[in-house]
């Protein structure tokens, strides 16, 4: 594997800019909310142009592992601080600071509690980049708790519908999740007997045993599967989704989901080859009901958060079903699907987040017509929800077209019912549309004002990402194949 | 015999001497003129003086210049007493952590009203002579000096436990204390005689080397068995753990922070030196251990669920923690020592913190319900960060110290072969969580009924709150030096066997 170290620790300066964006808005005086939404736009501003100069500086020739940082943490147990970016992680790193940034911007409007909001939101934000760019299993758990426990507060405080009740629900499953991992990576750093948590030095072949691949990679893909949101451990997530803020929803189930789905590929699948190509069935399984069962739950609910919740379920469910056909291009179409979902939810949230703000309530019943009063809100939301129809010409239409063409060449059983099930998300996204945005509106919401330019502006970011990739999907595909390809022929067959 | 290398027991007990000293000069609330002082000359004159009024400044210059003293002879080896006394890098480093703990519980005994002012000498002679006694536990290398220095340190508690001013509330926690207590000391005696008449010897050294042979005798264990149990009553393992909750609720806040700090890292210390040095081998004794740990922390973490008073729920809290130490131990390897001794530093730093929070917001000493953590976050920011960064690193969620304790158990544990414990263990760190978030819930969702107004927290608490907010995070970040310190000391107890 090709291993550049590199010449700016570009990796590290993200990690930085998020902790020192937060003790910078700790520091500033309660009162003057305006300067800290303004600090956090500028720091997560910066994030979002490393995190861009990194996706472009990436030499796709070479491939391999990029803008390596190495320095032993603790040696006597193995552990060091190791940061690298490769073909998987470029796109999250991206979505996230993407997601970072627009989430900021989404949260404008916010007047309650400022400073505390933003500063959770930058901690949790660390972790999330912490946990892409880590290569060390050590500080991959760390990252993932570091991104968990302010999510307990920011939707316990802020958030709207049974918060108390979601929040708790929420950490303590992602934690029953890491309950599971932290013993796995143990057992694979004893296993091994290197005495390392180093990523590289654990994926070399022949390293563990088939029955030892087996037990942790069950393990490994319980524990991040929870956060993947793989049914039928997803019940957290509309649920979380729901009872979020705006900007946190965005995060939620923009990035941190995709953590849970990138465990499973970073550490459960390249670390436990033979037990991912034992497991893939019951993968694809999980995965395929995840579909079917979020679109027909998703049908029936009324609250527009929840549709979304539920189309997420639905929708990792693709990510999951691109992982588990053990071929290249369902990991393509995987990781290409984790990103367009989660511009795509980002999207999603920030104009129901609008829209809520405005009507002050999230049922569909009570809405109706709203596409008279703010046409541009609403195209907001018809654009996000056309894009997870799987409209062409929007992102998502790529991943979910290479996920099932993998997933039908591998199980065409499953394959079938899964794009059946694209059916019924199309005909209840098209319902919520329809029923929103058309129909008789409710004379209570004529006066309402539609979006002004510049709360637009991250809506607008989000909206032209999903139609670049739409059109010129080989941007991200070109980036994940430098991974996917040496991965799978790597592979022991 | 080179008494240098007692250095801090010798200055703990001239500290204790000062005050009982103290006790007979002044009664604390107004300078008198006592026969004492008149024939007693210009020595007891500046006693007098420098104890009236400001024992509490005293204590604090003392407890400062112990853990100077105790740090400087980290270094120091050798014997005492007819060997019966070791002082070795393990027992130094305790000693460290122990004065470390006394420092920092004086630092919050500034305010103390629930301990009647007139008592104030005889409260810190008491805790000066309960860590003497906790000194002594950690360096006692024979069975008799083992069980002179665990009764000394227990009486002083006993009584540090019934001096709280609420008469009813402090004698029932303190005879509650002494008769468990006591029942304690006589199981342990009890296994003390059955492992002299199987060994033939009370010399722990001299054990290491008869044990091995005859460990899995029903004699040796059940002798080993019964004399850990005594430890287990300071740790507050289950079965003797029942006594600790009522412990924490009838002591004043300040005792009880000190019985959840100093004296567990002493009752961990002990424990450790016993089974490295006699418990090598024995599978029976590892699988009772394994069996008292799982219960501990399952029993510790359900129970706190249900607790609405803070500091029966942090009682709780500790009983699950010593499951977790207990995990550590059981490994019997050099791994699993250290990872047991860093988890005694991380419990002092983060048990302090949180009970620093109920000592500030509990001003005049009563008990602390949840409930009344409403608004804090309002009312002092700062005390709620430091509550809730202490409730996290108690849960062991990283990047705290809590958290890299808890890994270094884990690793050690794995490394032996009990995955299936560990994961035991994690899935009561989720259950754990539940309640510390109810906790936190309470500092940072909840309103007051009525406006409450800020808490004027002086700046030294300040300081304090912060820096162990601080320290907590940053060690769980880098806990390198500190990692490598617990090895150290893991490998002189290992080495010394």
């Amino acid at each position: 594997m090709h291993i550049a170290p590199a010449k700016f620790p570009c990796l590290s300066a993200i990690l930085l800019c998020c902790v020192v964006g937060m003790l910078t808005i700790m520091l500033i005086p309660q009162e003057r909310k305006r300067l800290m939404k303004q600090v956090s736009a500028f720091f997560s501003g910066i994030t979002l142009l490393l995190a861009l100069y990194v996706f472009f500086a990436y030499d796709k020739g070479l491939g391999g592992l990029q803008f390596v940082e190495n320095v032993q943490w603790i040696p006597s147990l193995g552990i060091s601080y190791f940061n690298a970016v490769d073909g998987f992680s470029l796109p999250n790193l991206l979505l996230t600071g993407i997601v970072f940034f627009t989430g900021v911007l989404t949260m404008w409007e916010l007047e309650t509690r400022v400073k505390e909001y933003f500063a959770l939101y930058f901690l949790l934000v660390t972790g999330v980049f912490g946990l892409f760019m880590s290569m060390d299993l050590f500080f991959i758990f760390v990252w993932y708790d570091v991104s968990l426990f302010p999510m307990y507060l920011l939707i316990a405080v802020w958030g709207t519908t049974r918060k108390e009740y979601g929040a708790m629900k929420l950490t303590l499953y992602l934690l029953a999740g890491s309950a599971l991992i932290l013993p796995a990576i143990i057992f694979l750093w004893a296993k091994s007997g290197l005495n390392t948590f180093s990523f590289v030095l654990l994926t070399q072949p022949g390293l563990f045993s088939p029955e030892a691949q087996k037990f942790t990679f069950l393990l490994l893909f319980l524990g991040f599967g929870i956060l993947a949101g793989v049914w039928p451990f997803h019940t957290w997530s509309p649920v979380g989704h729901v009872a979020a803020p705006t900007g946190v929803s965005m995060v939620h189930a923009g990035v941190l989901m995709k953590i849970g789905a990138f465990g499973v590929l970073r550490v459960a699948i390249m670390l436990c080859p033979l037990g991912w190509v034992y497991w893939a069935k019951l993968m694809a399984v999980l995965a395929a009901t995840g579909i079917i069962y979020g679109a027909l739950v998703g049908l029936r609910q009324t609250d527009l958060k929840y549709v979304i919740g539920y189309s997420s379920v639905s929708h990792m469910g693709v990510v999951g079903l691109g992982l588990s056909t053990v071929t290249a291009e369902g990991l393509n179409g995987a990781v290409f699907q984790m990103f367009a979902h989660g511009v795509m939810t980002a999207l999603l949230f920030s104009s129901v987040g609008y829209i809520y703000d405005r009507t002050h309530t999230k049922l569909i019943p009570e809405l109706g017509g709203l596409y008279r009063i703010m046409p541009v809100a609403s195209t907001f939301f018809i654009i996000a929800a056309f894009a997870g129809m799987g409209v062409p010409g929007l992102a998502n239409f790529w991943g979910e077209l290479v996920v099932f063409v993998a997933a039908l060449r591998t199980y065409p059983a499953l394959g079938v019912i899964a794009v059946l099930a694209l059916v019924v998300t199309a005909l209840f996204m098209l319902r919520v549309v329809q029923r929103t945005f058309y129909g008789p509106g409710n004379e209570r919401y004529a006066l309402l004002p539609d979006v002004s330019l510049s709360l637009g502006i991250p809506r607008i970011i989000l909206a032209a990402v999903l139609l670049i990739l739409g059109f010129y999907p080989s941007f991200l595909f070109d980036v994940i194949q430098t991974a996917s390809v040496p991965f799978m022929s790597g592979l022991p067959r | 015999m080179n008494w240098i290398i007692a250095g801090p027991e010798i200055f703990y007990f001239a500290a204790g001497l000062f005050f009982l000293l103290a006790t007979f000069i002044g009664d604390g609330s107004r300078p008198r003129k006592t026969p004492a002082s008149r024939v007693g000359g210009w020595a007891v004159e500046i006693l007098a003086a420098a104890t009236c009024r400001r024992e509490h400044l005293t204590a604090l210059f003392l407890a400062s210049v112990g853990i100077l003293v105790c740090l400087v002879s980290v270094g120091s080896e050798g014997h005492l007493f007819i060997r019966a006394y070791r002082v070795d890098v393990f027992s130094q480093v305790f000693k460290t952590l122990i004065s470390l703990g006394l420092f920092l519980i004086i630092c919050i005994c500034g305010g103390i009203t629930d301990i009647s002012e007139r008592r104030h000498h005889e409260f810190y002679f008491l805790l000066f002579t309960c860590t003497l006694a906790l000194m002594l536990l950690v360096s006692a290398d024979h069975l008799l000096s083992i069980y002179i220095s665990l009764e000394v340190s227990s009486y002083s508690l006993y009584i540090l436990v019934a001096l709280r001013k609420n008469q009813s509330f402090g004698l029932e926690a303190g005879i509650k204390y002494f008769l468990v207590g006591t029942f304690a000391s006589a199981v342990m005696l009890f296994g003390m005689a059955l492992l002299y008449s199987t060994s033939g010897t009370t010399y722990l050294t001299d054990m290491a080397r008869v044990l091995p042979g005859i460990i899995n005798r029903p004699g040796v264990v059940i002798g080993l068995l019964f004399t850990l149990g005594g430890f287990f009553f300071k740790l507050a393992v289950f079965p003797f753990h029942f006594l600790a909750p009522a412990t924490y609720q009838g002591a004043a806040n300040q005792v009880a922070a000190y019985i959840a700090t100093a004296s567990k890292v002493a009752a961990i210390a002990v424990i450790l030196r016993v089974m490295a040095f006699a418990g090598q081998g024995s599978v029976y004794l590892v699988h009772i251990l394994v069996v008292l740990s799982v219960v501990s922390m399952t029993m510790g973490n359900l129970a706190a669920i249900v607790q609405k008073d803070l500091k029966r729920l942090l009682a709780f809290s500790t009983i699950a923690h010593s499951g977790y130490v207990l995990l550590g131990i059981l490994v019997l390897s050099p791994a699993g020592y250290s990872g047991a001794i860093f988890y005694a530093l991380a419990l002092l730093l983060m048990k302090f913190t949180a009970f620093m929070v109920i000592v500030e917001l509990a001003s005049d000493g009563r008990n602390l319900q949840i409930e009344e953590l409403a608004g804090l976050h309002r009312r002092s920011p700062i005390l709620a960060l430091a509550l809730m960064v202490s409730l996290f690193s108690l849960a062991g969620i990283p990047p705290t110290i809590g958290f890299a304790g808890k890994f270094l158990v884990f690793v050690a544990a794995i490394e032996k072969g009990y995955i299936a414990l560990v994961i035991i263990a994690m899935i009561n760190v989720v259950v754990s969580l539940y309640y510390y978030l109810l906790v936190i819930k309470a500092a940072y969702l909840l309103e007051p009924a009525e406006p409450l107004p800020p808490l004027g927290v002086s700046f030294p608490k300040k300081l304090l709150a912060g820096a162990s907010t601080v320290v907590i995070v940053s060690a769980g970040f880098y806990p390198y030096w500190l990692v490598q310190l617990a090895q150290t000391a893991a490998r002189a107890l290992v080495w010394s066997r």
